[in-house]
């Protein structure tokens, strides 16, 4: 075989191996974080026995385990998954890196909805849904802007990102005013809704949430080709090779859009890590999206495991939000990849 | 030999509002044919090879592709000799069947150079790339010796070697046609001989029939390489043929507003335009401009 040939596929299994590698490490993370928590026989080495059953919990052990505790695993892995992904299609589809899941309006539409549904006492649905249902309805209006958008003659990449900053500053606006007028404590249950909890998905919901990021994964590495060519030459460039530029990136931005409201409506904002896993997996892998994209998921899970667990048990039984120990921990810890790899 | 056309353009026209760019254009590529597309800054040479592509949608006229079908494997083998309309080809046939090297690429996250030019193989490829896809990558980065980069960055070369990179993604997109808009501009002297000589090499090869369209601004560089040579003014052709019927210095002076003679070789066969100077001074006109203005604010 010819030596250049030879040479390219040892670095893809190279850099194979390192996406398996992270994959295996986020795994025990997540094992590590199952064993977390108040009821202390459930340590970290007998929940894992009993989750591979080579011990029986007893029924209340049970419940803790597959009640309580995993589904909070369950949404830290799908709700990483679901961000950084989305947040590796957008970076791509917009050439721009400073783009993230938020950057499109989807959140703040989201908030706006929150906001509705604490302070005038609006929703679609009622019940304990009610804030959840409603973020997503107003994340809904902001992905069917999306749509209209891309409807639209020769729209470009950076129209994307000036309608996103104009939905922000219109719905943060709007939110601005409504809290202006709420009471301490609908001002207070909205700010605990923005801080980007997993604490309040039961074990359905989390199972539920799974379903489409199982399918927009496998969606995201057959775009991959078509991400690279977008990425590496543009418009123009990516057409010779075939690509669609317009088409793709309505349909990419929609169905990223659409699965950030999906989570963030349950989770509150969490931000981060749609813009630092990507870029993390690209000090690991490069730009390559065939590798990107699935090592930008399991970094969004790894850090989002990370970042749960230490908010969790740091000052337990004190429980400091994810989205805010993502910003915490995530921040500096990017900063110092990124200062690294600038250096090399 | 009988030529067989693969690209025919009839009466293309192509505007923006109270701009019109292409005013009818004409043109037909035949097998093993090197054809150069000359012209001032703004004639509108990009815009046709962009309509040709169908990265530009053209307001009127008539662009086929001859022989297509058998090109790209579509259609039943009926339809092997009629040439297909642009209307009619998906951009992934497109792209097996022509491709394209822009005036510059906008990178917003690189990978390496092998990856970049597997990109040419993207039409091919349904999601992994198979052995065939990595020995014609390879053997093109071969053919254009740039085994010293192959698993650098694309961003971090310079303007030449990204300019060879993009030439070598055109190479392995194995099309019938190659459309390159300025290969050379960023090239040196050696690379740009070099690149117009292999191209040559491509489209002679009998064995499998090609054709390239080249948009060029060197025209000792299109005297030497092309079969056939364009002259494109204002939106329209308005001189084609050999390189000896085209660059006259009547026409030379037309187009390009300058004085030049044709210098035959001692030696071969060969020609070149010695390029002489301008016509008009405008320089001068500029000049008493400025001056004019200057007057008018010490007044």
């Amino acid at each position: 075989m010819n030596p250049l040939s030879e040479q390219h596929i040892l670095k893809s299994r190279n850099q194979i191996k390192s996406i398996v590698l992270l994959g295996v490490t986020t795994f025990v993370l997540a094992l590590i974080a199952m064993g977390q928590g108040p009821y202390e026989k459930l340590d970290i080495w007998t929940t894992a026995k009993m989750i591979f059953g080579f011990e029986t919990p007893t029924s209340t052990e049970h419940s803790i385990i597959w009640r309580i505790r995993f589904p909070r695993i369950l949404m830290a892995i799908v709700g990483g998954v679901a961000l950084a992904t989305a947040g590796a299609l957008m970076q791509g589809c917009l050439g721009n890196p400073l783009v993230s899941p938020l950057t499109l309006g989807v959140a703040s539409g989201a908030a706006l909805g929150a906001a509705v549904a604490i302070m005038l006492g609006f929703s679609i649905i009622g019940g304990p849904l009610a804030i959840i249902g409603n973020a997503f309805l107003f994340a809904l209006i902001v992905v069917f802007i999306i749509i209209q958008l891309g409807s639209t003659h020769s729209v470009s990449a950076e129209s994307y990102i000036l309608v996103g900053i104009a939905i922000t500053f219109i719905a943060g606006a709007i939110t601005s005013v409504l809290n202006y007028f709420a009471t301490d404590e609908q001002v207070s249950q909205l700010m605990h809704w923005s801080f980007g909890s997993l604490g309040r998905v039961d074990r359905d919901t989390a199972l539920f949430l799974t379903i489409p990021v199982v399918f927009l994964v496998p969606l995201a590495l057959k775009w991959s080709w078509d991400l690279n060519a977008l990425s590496v030459g543009g418009d123009e460039f990516a057409i010779s090779t075939g690509v669609n530029p317009a088409g793709f990136r309505k349909i990419v931005l929609v169905l990223s859009a659409l699965l950030t409201a999906l989570v963030i409506s349950f989770t509150g904002l969490i931000g981060f890590v749609g813009l630092a896993a990507p870029h993390m997996a690209r000090v690991i892998v490069g730009n390559d999206f065939r590798k990107l994209i699935p090592s930008s998921a399991i970094f969004g899970a790894f850090l989002m495991l990370f970042a749960d667990t230490l908010g969790r048990t740091l000052f337990a039984p004190i429980i400091i939000p994810v989205g805010v120990m993502l910003s915490v921990i995530g921040g500096p810890f990017f900063m110092y990849l990124l200062i690294r790899s600038k250096g090399r | 030999m009988v030529l067989s056309s693969i690209i025919t353009v009839k009466n293309l026209r192509f505007g923006y509002p109270k701009n019109e760019v292409l005013k009818g254009i004409d043109l037909t590529l035949h097998d093993n044919e090197l054809v150069c597309l000359l012209g001032v800054n703004g004639a509108g040479k990009s815009t046709l090879l962009k309509c040709i592509l169908g990265i530009l949608k053209h307001q009127s006229g008539n662009i086929s592709y001859g022989n297509v079908a058998q090109a790209i494997n579509v259609g039943d083998g009926n339809t092997s000799s009629q040439s297909i309309s642009s209307e009619d080809l998906d951009p992934m046939q497109m792209a097996r069947y022509m491709s394209y090297v822009p005036q510059s690429v906008k990178s917003s996250f690189s990978i390496d150079v092998y990856d970049t030019i597997m990109l040419g193989r993207r039409p091919y490829i349904g999601w992994s790339i198979s052995e065939l896809d990595r020995e014609i990558v390879s053997k093109t980065i071969e053919f254009l010796n740039l085994e010293d980069f192959a698993f650098r960055k694309f961003n971090q070369l310079s303007g030449g070697e990204r300019q060879r990179v993009i030439i070598g993604k055109a190479i392995a997109q194995s099309p019938r046609v190659f459309v390159l808009d300025e290969p050379t501009s960023d090239l040196d002297l050696k690379n740009q001989i070099q690149v117009m000589k292999k191209l040559k090499i491509l489209v002679s090869d009998e064995n499998s029939p090609k054709a390239a369209l080249v948009a060029i601004h060197d025209i000792n560089m299109a005297a030497r390489f092309a079969d056939r040579i364009l002259l494109m003014s204002d939106g329209e052709i308005i001189a084609g043929g050999t390189p000896r019927d085209v660059l006259t210095p009547e026409n030379i002076q037309k187009v390009f507003g300058v004085t030049s003679d044709v210098i035959e070789s001692q030696e071969d066969n060969r020609f070149w335009i010695h390029v002489k100077d301008e016509i008009g001074g405008e320089l001068e006109d500029k000049h008493v401009i400025w001056e004019h203005q200057n007057n008018e604010d010490e007044g």
